[in-house]
């Protein structure tokens, strides 16, 4: 990368933040400290200043070069966004300077590896066993931390040896007829590769009910590459997603079991990339969340709710990429609609991983303080299974608890009798 | 669908949540951040001042204007709405009568009426020619004690008597290696009661004689009872002074009521604004739009309370040219041309900020024939006009009490 | 009654007597400078923040435009800490006339101020802001001036030189004895004495109220025309250029980033009394509109702080009194020798902030040859204290520094990145200062906020560090909410709304501060 490519690509950022509503919106500001109160971050550590200092604060006096590296230390969780009372998109404000240092500084080799999930995933799948056993390996992970810098005890994903689509390929066609009429189904790169088991179970669930579910090719939504800021590259991934998505038609409801992923597509690659293509706009406005979705239904009178009990204790948290699409906590109100689920939310801001950010070596300590609270409230809570509806923070609850921890759809399933 | 949604998670909003979720009905509450409790002192104000000091604020809520908020609902209902608080909140966290307001320090050393307080405040009542040994922190730069000092000592008290105070600091980090904590950095330390032991025992060494050693409200958040250890180990009576946001004890009462309301089955959607709603013929609104990432939702409901605050939160807006409107819903207001309400001098009524939404007997938005405007749509708290609430320190009052006469209308009934 | 003996007492303290005492002292000359409310608190400290690159009086007063090009590249030289190097355009908008942008770049040539046209593309890709149907842009070198950075910086290179800056000092009476100039009587406001300066020269530097000065030295009326004028601060640099109209200067017509805010001016309008000058709602109106015609959206973005100044012309036969704008921004030395008979003593009035140096130049030359002496002006060659780094003035300076510091030394104002070192240090300096005595010279309470949450830290640390007591702490508290107010309550809509109620809800509803104990006498200054 060139001196002055990098230089103009800064600027181009630097631009977007100048002028766009992200810059604006640091008028609302009132200074209330309500967004650092609620900051995971700087509750845990001095050395992040907290959203509203890095934030509409520091903004204020930012030109040109970038001076204020500490705004390093935001895990782009976006709890300050939803809390802030005046509107100031503070976690937007925030990624998007530090999408502009990096451009100036250039992306480490590390950052830009971590975010190829689907890759990882390709690569990871049709050599699982030995895959997984590197991730698990010792010496391995101590080498992958000095080397790239991802620390040695950051929860790695777990490869299957079987990805959903060739399950999908390989599955009897599903005898119950369709009666309601088809929905598109997006699993996101967890749902595809790592948590296969979760994405079956959704398709299962919805096909349960009565919908034909299709699910076409599809690849990574660039969450991961924007928090890094890869920006053009998460550009790129989000757009050809957003074709793929719209490829079964465009009057269909598009269903996702990728929490986070549904928020890039709703709002983020809106707000933090900067894209305005009508497609994505399109596919924003038609995408729901699975438990969303079912509890729309259920306001509307049509989930059924012949549920099976399931007794147990099980500890749910709400993730911050969930919280932020400003819908409530609807897997919380889902699984409460289960006869003998004892629901327990775990009232902890974040689970630590916020994406990437957990993985790295020197914010790994932080992640883990952050997300200290949440493990001792699944531990202490739990009768074997604990839920969060999203991928990444599913792997950092399991890894730090030790406790299983699947997507909400898994109760769902069960509690329709679809499990053996 | 839920019976009731009820827009804002401040005091009202989160009083009216709670009222009708323990009456049985089924609550959404849809708020943009989490009201403005954690921005207050963390008391409860019923009436502190006409403008003279108050000492008996229900006798002066009989006394109000014909158009402020307390005027419609009367001093019986006012008492009742905050003692039901109080008891729903319990002693931890509220003590006091609303027939009686304490007069407590502030964090620059005036003298404020309040009606209820938080157990960990009491002992500070300006009364009795009390001694204080105001005790601050290095770090906490937003409790100048000895201006507190200083000021409470040329003091006389709102009974007559001359108060007495000294200062002092300790040196204490809440995180090694931060200069700056936030009063919740600090209260969040205090959770731990090594910390604290600590702390108090630091306090001890430099307070001298006093009858109370007063200190910043940063005794805990989570754990109840810090200020009852720190008492203990200093030996003294303590009383904790409410400083400028983040407020400590205004976090409490937040997470109480908000813990409390869920509990209780609300339904909390936070994070996304209420930008406008749909309407049936004969003015009965049938949803609100939440403006939720994605695209508009629709939330149903049979009944309405908006608490969306007043000026401080843009519920009421003023643009470049002074006109004051109501975004939401096109609230009538009791005033549109901010101009002439904007005084030339700080001190001394701010007319603007009384401007709001007039209302019927039963809380429901108002034109100036007194007519409801929509049948199902009730208002509660700052939106409500005839009151500078700061000045007279009112805002917490009017907020229970609206709150309560919303919930109970719908409900049909007191509790 | 206290008593000085000088050569040369300075009256003003604003930018041209700044200039002068400095001028004055470098040349050797034992001056005192006197000010009867802090430095920088008249013209100096209510302009537009402009280091004007001369562009705008290419075709109206071609002698300023010159003037101020050469006096800007010195400034830039001798004090580039209170200078940042912004750049400008002048940008025809959609309904201008195109044509007077070449008489601009004719002028420009001919002025010898430095200016290039350069494409609307180019312009609008560096400031994307910009209204998009603007028809032509001309770049040139203006830059933006703290004025208080500007004089502060002078009155410390002043002092280097021995020079006595006395600020709160009100001059009461300038003794003559026969045709000479003798003293200069004068009250020291805050130490409540009468003081005697026996002096051999006065220089009146007094700005808008200079007339008021010569009447007090028996001169015949010097009538100086108070040309006001309002200016809005924007919340953020909305851009980062300074954006100039390119038509014949008219209201409104400059949009300049300061700091961390963005100024919209100005109107003119004829005032007769220096000491109350208005904000009228017309007007702010009238500088919004102007605004939004520069920058669409202009009217949505948050208006900080509104203030008044005039401009200190003295009558000019070439204009009626009316038409203030029109009237040579030039400089006016009137010698009272002259006109009244009156030995040892000079006023000087009108000119610009841009070239207060060449003012300052002048009115010691001319006081030089009343004097028969021939000591050379060398103020353009030394660098002032606080800038002797070289580095121009960054807006991302305080960022910068705050990222270094933040984990040692507490913020006190977080909207403007004023730390307690910064604080405590000028308090002890100046232990008699108010609070917005260091607000001018540290930015306390300059920032969203407006004093919300640092106000009250400010006072309570006057009195920590025992330069206040608890009483006085407090009437410096209270002085300056009122004196915030005045900057506020005409420009109040919008997000500045609901920063005042939250305010209030702070000062008046967490903290009583209406109900402190009464003091047995207010602080009024």
């Amino acid at each position: 990368m060139s001196e002055k490519s990098r230089n103009e690509r800064a600027q181009a950022l630097r631009d977007r933040l100048n002028t766009e509503l992200q810059r604006m919106s640091l008028d609302m500001c009132v200074k209330c400290t309500i967004c650092e109160t609620a900051c995971p971050v700087a509750a845990v550590t001095p050395l992040f200043s907290g959203p509203k200092f890095v934030g509409p604060q520091a903004e204020r006096f930012r030109d040109e070069e970038s001076v204020d590296h500490s705004v390093d230390y935001c895990s782009s969780c976006g709890t300050c966004s939803v809390v802030c009372p005046q509107g100031v998109n503070v976690a937007e404000l925030n990624s998007l300077a530090r999408a502009v240092m990096k451009a100036e500084q250039g992306v480490p080799v590390r950052d830009r590896m971590i975010t190829q999930t689907v890759l990882m995933g390709k690569a990871m799948t049709p050599v699982a066993p030995i895959a997984n056993a590197v991730l698990d390996n010792k010496l391995a992970r101590y080498a992958m931390e000095k080397v790239v810098g991802v620390h040695r005890d950051a929860p790695m994903p777990t490869a299957r040896g079987e990805s959903l689509h060739k399950w999908l390929k390989k599955r009897p066609k599903p005898t119950k007829a369709p009666t309601r009429g088809a929905l598109v189904y997006f699993h996101g790169c967890a749902g595809g590769y790592f948590e296969v088991d979760a994405a079956k179970k959704a398709i299962e669930v919805l096909e349960h009910i009565g919908y034909e579910v299709i699910v076409p090719d599809q690849g990574c939504c660039g969450l991961a590459e924007q928090s890094n800021g890869l920006f053009e590259q998460a550009s790129a991934s989000v757009r050809r997603l957003v074709d793929q998505l719209r490829t079964p038609g465009t009057d269909l409801t598009i269903i996702s079991t990728a929490g986070s992923c549904t928020g890039m597509l709703k709002h983020e690659a809106h707000q933090i990339l900067g894209i305005h293509d009508p497609e994505l706009l399109d596919v924003g406005t038609r995408i729901r969340e699975i438990s969303e979705f079912l509890m729309e239904l259920h306001a509307a009178g049509e989930l059924p709710t012949d549920f099976r009990p399931v007794e147990m204790r099980l500890p749910y948290h709400a993730p911050c990429q969930l919280k932020s699409q400003g819908i409530g906590t609807p897997a919380s109100d889902l699984l409460r609609l289960i006869p003998g689920l004892e629901v327990i939310d775990s009232n902890v801001t974040c689970c630590g991983i916020a994406g990437t950010y957990g993985l790295k070596k020197e914010k790994y300590e932080i992640a883990q303080a952050v997300g200290q609270p949440l493990f001792d409230m699944v531990q202490a809570n739990n009768d074997g299974l604990a839920a969060c509806d999203t991928e990444t923070c599913r792997w950092q609850i399991e890894k730090s608890s030790g406790v299983e921890t699947v997507h909400p759809i898994v109760l769902v399933h069960r509690a329709y009798g679809l499990s053996s | 669908m839920s019976d009731v949604v009820v827009i804002g998670a401040g005091l009202a909003g989160l009083t009216a949540a709670l009222r009708l979720a323990r009456a049985g009905r089924s609550v959404t509450l849809a708020t943009k951040g989490p009201g403005g409790l954690q921005l207050s002192q963390g008391t409860i104000d019923v009436l502190g001042y006409t403008p003279e000091r108050v000492t008996r604020p229900l006798d002066a809520v009989a006394a109000v204007a014909p158009g402020h908020p307390y005027a419609s609902i009367g001093q019986d209902a006012v008492g009742s709405a905050v003692s039901w608080l109080a008891e729903v909140l319990g002693p931890d966290l509220l003590v006091g009568d609303p027939s009686r307001n304490y007069q407590l320090p502030t964090a620059v050393g005036a003298i404020r009426p309040t009606a209820l307080a938080q157990p960990s405040m009491i002992a500070g009542e300006a009364a009795g020619g009390r001694s204080y040994a105001v005790v601050g922190v290095r770090q906490l730069k937003d409790f100048p004690a000895d201006l507190i000092a200083g000021n409470l000592a040329r003091t006389t008290a709102p009974d007559g008597s001359r108060l007495a105070a000294h200062s002092a600091f300790i040196d204490l980090p809440a995180r090694r290696g931060e200069a700056d904590p936030t009063p919740l950095t600090y209260a969040r330390a205090m959770d731990d009661e090594a910390f604290a032991d600590r702390f108090a025992r630091d306090v001890a060494a430099v307070a001298g004689k006093a009858d109370v050693v007063a200190l910043p409200a940063v005794l805990g958040v989570r754990r109840s009872g810090v200020w009852r250890q720190v008492a203990e180990v200093i030996g003294r009576d303590v009383c904790e002074i409410p400083l400028p946001p983040p407020s400590v004890p205004g976090l409490r009462l937040y997470d109480a009521l908000l813990g409390m309301a869920r509990a209780a089955g609300v339904r909390f959607i936070q994070g996304s604004r209420i930008v406008g709603f749909e309407a049936a013929d004969g003015g009965t609104i049938a949803s609100v739009t939440l403006a939720a990432a994605g695209g508009p939702r629709a939330l149903r409901a049979s009944s309405f309370v908006f608490a969306p605050g007043g000026f401080e939160s843009g519920a009421l807006d003023v643009d470049s040219h002074g006109a004051i409107t109501e975004p939401v819903f096109g609230l009538p207001l009791t005033a549109t041309d901010a101009g002439p309400l904007i005084p030339e001098v700080y001190w001394g009524p701010h007319p603007l900020f009384e401007v709001g939404v007039r209302t019927d007997d039963a809380g429901r938005p108002a034109g100036t024939d007194g007519a409801a405007v929509h049948p199902n749509l009730y208002v509660a708290g700052g939106i409500i006009a005839g009151a500078e609430r700061w000045r007279e320190k009112s805002g917490d009052g009017i907020a229970v009490a609206t709150a309560v006469r919303a919930a109970d209308h719908i409900t049909g009934g007191a509790r | 009654m206290k008593r000085l003996d000088t050569d040369v007492v300075v009256i003003g303290g604003g930018s041209t007597g700044l200039g002068v005492v400095r001028d004055a002292a470098m040349r050797g000359y034992r001056a005192v400078l006197l000010e009867r409310v802090d430095l920088g608190q008249g013209t100096t400290g209510r302009f537009h923040g402009l280091l004007h690159s001369g562009g705008r009086y290419v075709v109206s007063d071609p002698g300023s435009a010159t003037e101020c090009a050469e006096e800007n590249a010195i400034l830039r030289r001798i004090q580039p800490g209170a200078v940042e190097d912004t750049g400008g355009f002048f940008v025809t908008l959609a309904g201008d006339d195109p044509a007077y942008a070449d008489k601009f770049l004719a002028g420009a040539a001919a002025t010898g101020v430095p200016a290039t046209e350069i494409s609307v593309k180019e312009a609008l890709r560096r400031e994307p802001r910009l209204d998009p149907h603007i028809q032509r842009a001309i770049e040139v070198a203006d830059g933006s001036v703290d004025g208080w950075q500007l004089v502060w910086g002078a009155a410390r290179s002043a002092m280097e030189h021995r020079a006595k800056i006395l600020t709160y000092h009100r001059v009461t009476k300038i003794e003559r004895d026969g045709d000479r100039v003798a003293a200069v009587l004068c009250r020291d406001e805050k130490g409540g004495e009468d003081v005697r300066i026996d002096c051999t020269f006065v220089l009146n530097c007094a700005g808008p109220w200079a007339g008021q000065i010569a009447e007090m030295a028996g001169a015949s009326p010097v009538e100086v025309v108070p040309g006001r004028g309002i200016m809005i601060a924007m919340n953020h640099r909305l851009v980062n250029t300074v954006i100039n109209r390119c038509v014949y200067p008219t209201d409104g017509d400059i949009l300049v980033p300061v700091h961390t805010v963005s100024i919209i001016g100005t109107t003119d309008v004829h005032e007769t009394d220096p000491d109350h000058l208005p904000i009228p709602r017309n007007e702010v109106q009238q500088m919004l509109d102007a605004g939004e015609a520069m920058i669409p959206g202009f009217r949505k973005a948050r208006a900080l702080h509104a203030w008044s100044g005039s401009r200190p012309l003295i009558k000019d036969k070439r204009v009626s009194v009316e038409d203030t704008r029109h009237m040579s921004r030039g400089m006016a030395v009137i010698d009272h020798s002259k006109r009244d008979g009156l030995l040892g003593m000079l006023t000087i009035g009108g000119g610009k902030l841009t070239t207060y140096r060449l003012m300052a130049e002048h009115i010691v030359d001319a006081m030089n040859e009343q004097l028969g002496e021939d000591r050379p002006c060398t103020t353009a060659d030394e660098v002032v204290p606080g800038s002797r780094d070289g580095r121009l003035y960054t807006v991302t300076h305080r960022l910068e520094d705050r990222e270094e510091d933040r984990l040692d030394d507490p913020i006190i104002c977080e909207c403007e990145l004023m730390n307690r070192s910064m604080f405590v240090k000028a308090l002890h300096e100046q232990p008699d200062a108010t609070l917005d005595d260091l607000r001018r010279q540290l930015r306390l309470g300059m920032g969203p906020c407006q004093g919300g949450f640092c106000a009250a830290r400010a006072a309570g640390l006057a009195c920590s560090e025992q330069v206040a007591d608890a009483e006085r702490a407090s009437g410096l508290l209270r002085l300056f909410l009122k004196h915030r107010w005045i900057g506020l309550w005409p420009i109040l809509y919008g997000q500045q709304v609901r920063q005042t109620a939250l305010d209030h809800w702070i000062f008046a509803g967490t903290l009583d501060v209406e109900h402190l104990p009464q003091p047995e006498e207010e602080i009024v200054r």
